[in-house]
């Protein structure tokens, strides 16, 4: 008897495995056609990244970007050529119309998927770029196109990078590594660089994001200094270099020192909103903007709940309980009549 | 000549395009909040110009005054938690007499007279059973246990609510949540989960930010709710009470109790921290918590509110989920396969697993009978433990629901059904850790509008409450 229990497990698990579509062998199948799809294309978004900042795509860059072996990445370069993808002029690896079109989209599929990721669900900053380096190679061309459509068509993506729109030519990353910025003179935040991947995720557990104003306050050989968001922050030189900033023109230290964020304030105090920082987004900051948090409005610290956080403001008459976490993107210009 | 306008109106489309993109590029910061900002400033110049108010824009200090205490660091714990003794003091002590009138009435009279009346009529005797010892008495049971505590509880909840405290016992345990990854008004949802879960299933409506709504929802079981009061009480009475001398045996009944309930609201946090890490972190969460001005309660609308909305809206599903139910039961201790009843060949398959995690059978077999509500349980256990071992007589016949108020009596006839302290003490931690009843399912269906959340709500306590289960069994095991 107990043959017949064996022949039908043994049926079952061949069918498991031929099963067209839904089978092991199949999905296993389509698994690599997907990986080695990717690798093409993620070599392709390398060259055209290298080739946007001006420099230079070699077979130790690709292979350094793709950690592939040089041999496997001399192999990969030989397909994309073949593929009329790239061709060498004098020795110099060059994109072919065909080439670039299909890299630029994979850099707009992966900036829209993270602004989508950003806008529209609760995952944080860390778990984005992962999440976005599969999606890129996922999405067709007209999926790309409605996903812009329905997160209106982003520009700027939560790094603080271009979106291409088809056709356009990818344009060099902004600003300059926080490495090369002078202390005492103040600066935004234009870049962050997500990987690696621990790098990124401590500084924007700092709060470091694109849009906030930074300012070096001293420099070592294995430190910076760095103010920004109303707080002084301990950098390596290998964590300033994923940082890209641009520098801001008619704002001293003094005042970006002097600014102040609402949750600093004292309770019983008031002051009327500046700005909402920009590295305040998504759902967090349309929920602020809805409950009346908008620049220019008067807002009071009216008490504290018993643990200190989170404590409740007086805005446009009602009393609204905001937790530390969002009052500190709050910038806010205390009023002087106020300070009690 | 249709085609050249199509090409003329697309050259104008393209240009209009292009002039957009223009100003796109021209718009400094995100076009949205330019927006928001300029309808509050449209909005606030509108209200000076058209509306006058006597109060300024500050609060009555009244108010002020009420927040300072309650919200403080030294009252404003004491007095949240005498508050909620409060409430459920009146709750427990003033939904005694209308149960036991109900009871009385729906149950001890009604079902004998029913009886009487279907015999009179020459009902057949299957019919009389299905409907009358079945589908009536499981109702008129649910009915009875279940009504006046929420007919008490509601009002009690919605009158706080009116009141505007409610939103200030968020602000004050916000904290706390925020450490799990919830959200303060958890707290109210968690309350209100002590009346009944299907309740606080649809209060967690209040708590606007969707990732801790479905943290709320999902671990809104954690709170033993009504109808699994009597269960912990009697076994706490009958296994934990008698584990001591006689003068402390009350002490330690109400002791392993509170000890249950904490466990729940442990549960509550620990299951809430791992779920917003895990299931629920892709999405979407935003805090806010408004906190309105205290206002005298409107009493009569209210109770009326409380009675329509919350108690009888849930009274109306636990009842629609009980009809079935009863006859369920019924038909599982009166069919026959072979010798034995159905019920009989259930628990004799559920028994091997049941022995693991130290419950039995009996226990396991009534938990998926009595699922439309957690008040039949006692009742179904004693209905099946008469059957399986075989002495209808002690019990009302088979597959007739009934309850026993010796309790010498009773803890005879369970040691008779094989159980020890063991099974006391994981009936206590089962009950507390199981799939919610039909009610709450079918509500967080409605709330949630995903079969994956409502297996999620029934899976993950069960799992949860097999696995202690199985630990204190092996503990038990290993110490006697």
């Amino acid at each position: 008897m107990y043959w017949i229990f064996w022949a039908a497990v043994g049926i079952l698990a061949v069918l498991i495995a031929v099963w067209p579509r839904q089978g092991v062998v199949a999905r296993w199948c389509r698994a690599r056609r997907l990986a080695s799809r990717a690798r093409r294309e993620d070599a392709l978004k390398h060259i055209l990244k290298t080739e946007a900042n001006g420099r230079e795509a070699t077979l130790e860059s690709v292979s350094g970007a793709l950690q592939l072996s040089p041999r496997k990445t001399a192999g990969l370069l030989a397909e994309l050529e073949s593929g009329g993808l790239i061709h060498f002029e004098g020795g110099r690896m060059q994109l072919s119309d065909q080439g670039r079109e299909l890299a630029t989209h994979v850099v707009r599929a992966h900036r829209l998927w993270e602004s989508y990721l950003a806008e529209q669900t609760g995952l944080t900053e860390e778990q984005w770029h992962r999440q976005a380096e599969r999606q890129e190679h996922l999405l067709s061309r007209q999926q790309a196109e409605a996903l812009a459509a329905q997160l209106g068509h982003p520009r700027i993506d939560p790094h603080g990078d271009t979106i291409p729109e088809p056709g356009d030519t990818l344009p060099a990353d902004r600003g300059s590594s926080l490495n090369s910025l002078q202390p005492d003179a103040p600066a935004v935040i234009t870049h962050v660089e997500d990987e690696p991947q621990t790098l990124y995720a401590r500084l924007t557990r700092e709060g470091l994001r694109p849009g906030v104003k930074v300012c070096i306050l001293e420099r070592t050989p294995n430190m910076v200094r760095l103010w920004g968001h109303g707080r002084e922050h301990l950098l390596s030189p290998l964590e300033a270099q994923s940082i890209g900033v641009e520098p801001l023109k008619g704002l001293s230290l003094k005042e970006l020192q002097s600014q102040v964020f609402l949750h600093r304030l004292q309770p019983g105090q008031t002051a009327r909103i500046v700005e909402l920082s920009p590295a305040c987004r998504g759902m967090e900051r349309r929920r602020l903007l809805d409950l009346g948090f908008v620049p220019g409005t008067v807002v009071t610290v009216d008490m504290a709940s018993p643990m200190g956080d989170p404590r409740a403001y007086r805005v446009r008459g009602t009393t609204v309980a905001l937790r530390h976490d969002q009052a500190r993107w709050i910038r806010v210009e205390p009023l002087a009549s106020s300070v009690p | 000549m249709p085609e050249t306008a199509d090409k003329a109106l697309s050259s104008e489309v393209a240009e209009l395009l292009r002039t957009v993109q223009q100003y796109r590029q021209r718009i400094q910061a995100d076009l949205h909040e330019q927006v928001v900002a300029a309808i509050y400033a449209h909005a606030e110049q509108i209200a000076a110009r058209a509306v006058c108010s006597s109060v300024g824009p500050k609060r009555p200090t009244l108010d002020q005054k009420i927040d300072r205490i309650v919200t403080s660091r030294l009252w404003g714990f004491p007095i949240m938690f005498a508050l909620f003794a409060l409430m459920f003091w009146i709750t427990i002590s003033g939904s005694n007499v209308p149960s036991a009138f109900l009871a009385e009435w729906l149950v001890e009279r009604g079902h004998p007279w029913l009886r009487d009346l279907t015999l009179a009529w020459g009902w057949p005797d299957w019919l009389r059973g299905l409907t009358i010892d079945g589908m009536y008495l499981a109702t008129a049971w649910v009915v009875s246990v279940m009504l006046p505590p929420m007919a008490i509880f509601f009002p009690l909840f919605t009158l706080l609510e009116d009141l505007g405290y409610l939103p200030r016992v968020a602000f004050n345990l916000d904290a706390l949540f925020r450490k799990a990854g919830a959200h303060g008004k958890q707290a109210m949802s968690l309350m209100m989960g002590f009346g009944c879960n299907a309740a606080g299933v649809v209060s967690t409506r209040i708590i606007d930010s969707p990732r801790e709504r479905l943290i709320a929802i999902l671990t809104n079981n954690f709170s033993v709710c009504n109808g699994r009061w009597p269960t912990q009480f009697l076994m706490a009475t009958l296994f934990v009470g008698a584990l001591v001398p006689a003068p402390w045996s009350s002490l330690a009944a109400a002791g392993a109790v509170t000890g249950v309930a904490l466990l729940g609201v442990l549960m509550t946090f620990v299951v809430s921290w791992a779920l917003s890490r895990t299931v629920l972190k892709g999405q979407p969460s935003a805090f806010s918590l408004e906190l309105p001005p205290y206002r005298p309660p409107r009493v009569w609308q209210t109770l009326y509110t409380s009675l329509l909305d919350r108690t009888i809206f849930v009274l109306w599903r636990a009842v629609v989920f009980a009809l079935p139910a009863g006859a369920l039961i019924w038909l599982s201790a009166n069919v026959h396969i072979g010798n034995d009843t159905l019920a009989a060949h259930l628990v004799r398959t559920l028994d091997p697993v049941a022995i693991w995690v130290g419950l039995n059978g009996v226990i396991l077999l009534a938990y998926v009978l009595a699922i439309p509500a957690n008040e039949i349980v006692i009742p179904t256990i004693l209905m099946l433990t008469v059957v399986v071992t075989g002495q209808p007589e002690a019990g009302a016949g088979a597959g007739v629901l009934f309850e026993v108020e010796d309790q010498n009596v009773l803890r005879t006839l369970l040691v008779q059904g094989g159980w020890t302290t063991l099974t006391g003490l994981n009936l206590m931690l089962f009950s507390l850790l199981h799939n919610p009843c039909s009610t709450t399912l079918y509500t967080i269906y409605k709330e949630t509008g995903s079969w994956r959340w409502t297996l999620w709500a029934a899976l993950l306590p069960t799992a949860i409450g097999l696995s202690i289960c199985f630990l204190t069994t092996c503990l038990y095991r290993a110490c006697t």
